[in-house]
C-alpha cells in the first residue's frame, strides 16, 4: 500500500483544529454525507436488491443518492453489489483508482465482503483484498433496510471526519508487486470459515 | 430398446465399428463414437438428408469421479426441422493426448463452446481458429478447473491468485480478428501490436 | 438615465461574488490526489486502447461551410429589407442590387449542387 501526497502543495491537514475548522468540517461533512452519489458496481444478485433499495418503497432519494453515477469520475461511493470474479479484479481496482477524492466504498453482501458461498478458484474472497472498504453490509442478499443501515453508518463515519486529519483522503495504491495488501494478510482474510472448511475437492 | 432414436440405427449401418455403443438415458439417445471418426460421424449427421442435425445445442465434457472412467466430450445435437435430439460422446482415455477434431467447420457455434471445454478441461480442438481461454483469463496458470483432480480453491494460494488476477490485462481478451474487425489495429500502440502478433496475450508490461 | 443600470450592476456583482465563494470554498476544502492511473481516460476499468482522436469524414466540414455562407446571405437580407422600407424612392435600384447579390450566390449554390456537395452519403 502506497499513499500519495496532495497535488498543488496545499496541505490542509497542516492546520491545527480550531473553531473555524470544526465549522467548516461540519459544513463539508454534512454536504458530502447527504449527497453521496453512488457508483453501483453491481455484478450479481445484490444488484437487484440495490435496485429495490433505490426504488420507491425503500427510496435512496431521501439520502440524496438517487443519482447513480456509472462513471467513476462523478461518483462518491463505490457500492460493490455482488460477487467479484478474479477476472473482474483489475477492473474494479482501476475503477476505484479513477474515482476522485473524496471517495468511500461499501461492500454489499456476503460475496463482496468475504467471497460468500463461492469459496472457489474463480472468486475474490472479499473485495477488501483489492480495494479499501469503509462499510461491510452482510446478507445474501442484504434486505434493503440492511443496505440503508449500512449507508447510514457510512454517513455517520463521514460526519466524524475532519480535514485536519493527515490520514484522511489518502490514495491507497497498489505496491511494487501489484498487490493492495501484503500476501499474508490476503491469505488471512481469505481463510475458509464455517461450512467452507468441510468443502474440499481432491487436489 | 424402446425409445431409441432412429438415427442410431442409421449410424451403425453407415459407420459400423466406429459406433462403440449406444445408451438410452431418460428418453435421450446417446451414441459413443471413436475419436478418430468423430468428425466424419458429426458431419454425416449434419449433412445427410433424413438426419439434418443442423443445430449444435451444446458441447461440453464430463470428468467422472471414478478414475477408471475416461473423460468424455459430449455433443448435444438437435434437428430443428425434425424436432429430434441426439447426444454424441467421445471417450478420451489417458493413452493419447486429449485431442479432438474441431467441428467449427460444421457449426460456427462451436467456436466458443469448444473454447469453454478447452478452458475447463484442457481438451485441445484441432482445427479451431482461435483456441484460447474464455472463462478464465488467458494467462491463467493453475490448470483446468473442472477436472476432478483440480482442487476446489485452485492450486495457488489466495494471495498469489489475487496477485495474478491484478496483473492480468483485461483488454487481452480480444482476438486479432476482433480487433481488425473493429479497425482498432492501426490505433494500437506499436509495441502492443507486436506483442499480439507474437501471440503474447494478457501480460501487463 | 444611467441610474436604471444600477440594479443590473448589483446583480452582476452578486453573481460574481456568489460564484467566487462557491468555487473558492470547494477548491479550498477539497482534496486533490492525482495519481497515474486516475489521470488516464475512463474505459470501463480497462487499460486504455488506442487514441481518442479519430479521423472523421470531410462531409461535416462541407455542410458547416455551406451553412455559414448561406446563413450570412440571409443575414444580409435583413438590413437590406429595413433600408428598402425606409427609401421608397430608390426601390427599383435597391431591388436590382439585391437581385444581383442573390444571383451571384445562387450561381454558387447551383455549382455546389451539381458537384454533389449536398449528397450526404
Amino acid at each position: 500500500m502506497v499513499v500519495t501526497p496532495p497535488a498543488g502543495g496545499v496541505e490542509l491537514s497542516a492546520v491545527s483544529p480550531n473553531w473555524v475548522t470544526t465549522r467548516l468540517d461540519f459544513l463539508s461533512n454534512w454536504a458530502r454525507s447527504n449527497s453521496l452519489w453512488p457508483m453501483p458496481f453491481g455484478t450479481a444478485c445484490c444488484a437487484i436488491e440495490f435496485m429495490a433499495t433505490a426504488a420507491s418503497r425503500f427510496d435512496l432519494a431521501r439520502f440524496g443518492m438517487e443519482r447513480m453515477s456509472y462513471s467513476p469520475r462523478q461518483a462518491d461511493v463505490l457500492i460493490c453489489a455482488g460477487r467479484l470474479p478474479f477476472k473482474l479484479a483489475p477492473v474494479i481496482r482501476r475503477i476505484w483508482d479513477q474515482m476522485p477524492q473524496p471517495k468511500w466504498s461499501i461492500s454489499m453482501g456476503a460475496c463482496a465482503s468475504t467471497g460468500g458461498i463461492f469459496d472457489n478458484y474463480a472468486m475474490v474472497q472479499g473485495i477488501d483484498t483489492i480495494i479499501p472498504v469503509d462499510v461491510y453490509v452482510p446478507g445474501c442478499p442484504p434486505r434493503p433496510e440492511g443496505l440503508v443501515y449500512g449507508i447510514m453508518l457510512l454517513q455517520k463515519k463521514i460526519k466524524g471526519e475532519s480535514f485536519t486529519d493527515p490520514d484522511l483522503r489518502q490514495e491507497h495504491l497498489l505496491d511494487d508487486v501489484g498487490m493492495f495488501l501484503p500476501p499474508e494478510r490476503v491469505d488471512e482474510l481469505s481463510e475458509p470459515f464455517g461450512n467452507s472448511i468441510h468443502q474440499t475437492r481432491s487436489g | 430398446m424402446t425409445g431409441v432414436s432412429p438415427s442410431v440405427g442409421a449410424l451403425t449401418a453407415e459407420f459400423g465399428s466406429a459406433i462403440l455403443r449406444t445408451v438410452v438415458s431418460c428418453g435421450d439417445s446417446i451414441v459413443y463414437v471413436m475419436r478418430e471418426r468423430a468428425h466424419d460421424v458429426l458431419a454425416w449427421l449434419k449433412n445427410t438428408p433424413g438426419q439434418e442435425f443442423d443445430y449444435l445445442t451444446d458441447i461440453t465434457a464430463v470428468d467422472y469421479r471414478d478414475p477408471e472412467r475416461p473423460l468424455e466430450v459430449v455433443y448435444q445435437l438437435r434437428s430443428l426441422g425434425r424436432k429430434a435430439d441426439l447426444r454424441v460422446k467421445i471417450a478420451l482415455d489417458g493413452s493419447a493426448p486429449l485431442d479432438v477434431d474441431s467441428v467449427y467447420d460444421l457449426w460456427k457455434g462451436a467456436d466458443w463452446l469448444e473454447r469453454e471445454v478447452y478452458d475447463m478441461f484442457g481438451v485441445t480442438f484441432v482445427g479451431h481458429p482461435d483456441l484460447r481461454r474464455i472463462l478464465m483469463w488467458e494467462t491463467y496458470g493453475e490448470g483446468y478447473p473442472l477436472r476432478k483432480d483440480f482442487p476446489l480453491r485452485g492450486h495457488f494460494s489466495r494471495a498469489e491468485q489475487v496477485r495474478q488476477a491484478l496483473a492480468a490485462n483485461p483488454e487481452a481478451q480480444y482476438s486479432l480478428e476482433e480487433l481488425s474487425l473493429a479497425q482498432a489495429m492501426h490505433d494500437l500502440p506499436a509495441d502492443m501490436t507486436e506483442r499480439l502478433r507474437r501471440g503474447e496475450r494478457g501480460l501487463v508490461p | 438615465m444611467l441610474q436604471a443600470y444600477i440594479p443590473l450592476l448589483l446583480v452582476v456583482a452578486f453573481v460574481v461574488v456568489n460564484a467566487v465563494i462557491m468555487l473558492g470554498l470547494s477548491h479550498w476544502l477539497s482534496s486533490s490526489r492525482p495519481t497515474g492511473v486516475k489521470l488516464q481516460p475512463y474505459e470501463s476499468g480497462m487499460p486504455v486502447l488506442g487514441d481518442a482522436r479519430e479521423r472523421f469524414s470531410v462531409k461535416f466540414y462541407l455542410v458547416a461551410m455551406l451553412f455559414i455562407i448561406f446563413d450570412i446571405e440571409v443575414v444580409f437580407l435583413f438590413p437590406w429589407a429595413v433600408a428598402f422600407n425606409q427609401l421608397p424612392a430608390q426601390s427599383g435600384l435597391l431591388l436590382v442590387a439585391m437581385l444581383i447579390f442573390l444571383a451571384v450566390l445562387t450561381a454558387g449554390f447551383i455549382y455546389a449542387w451539381k458537384r454533389g456537395a449536398l449528397e450526404w452519403s
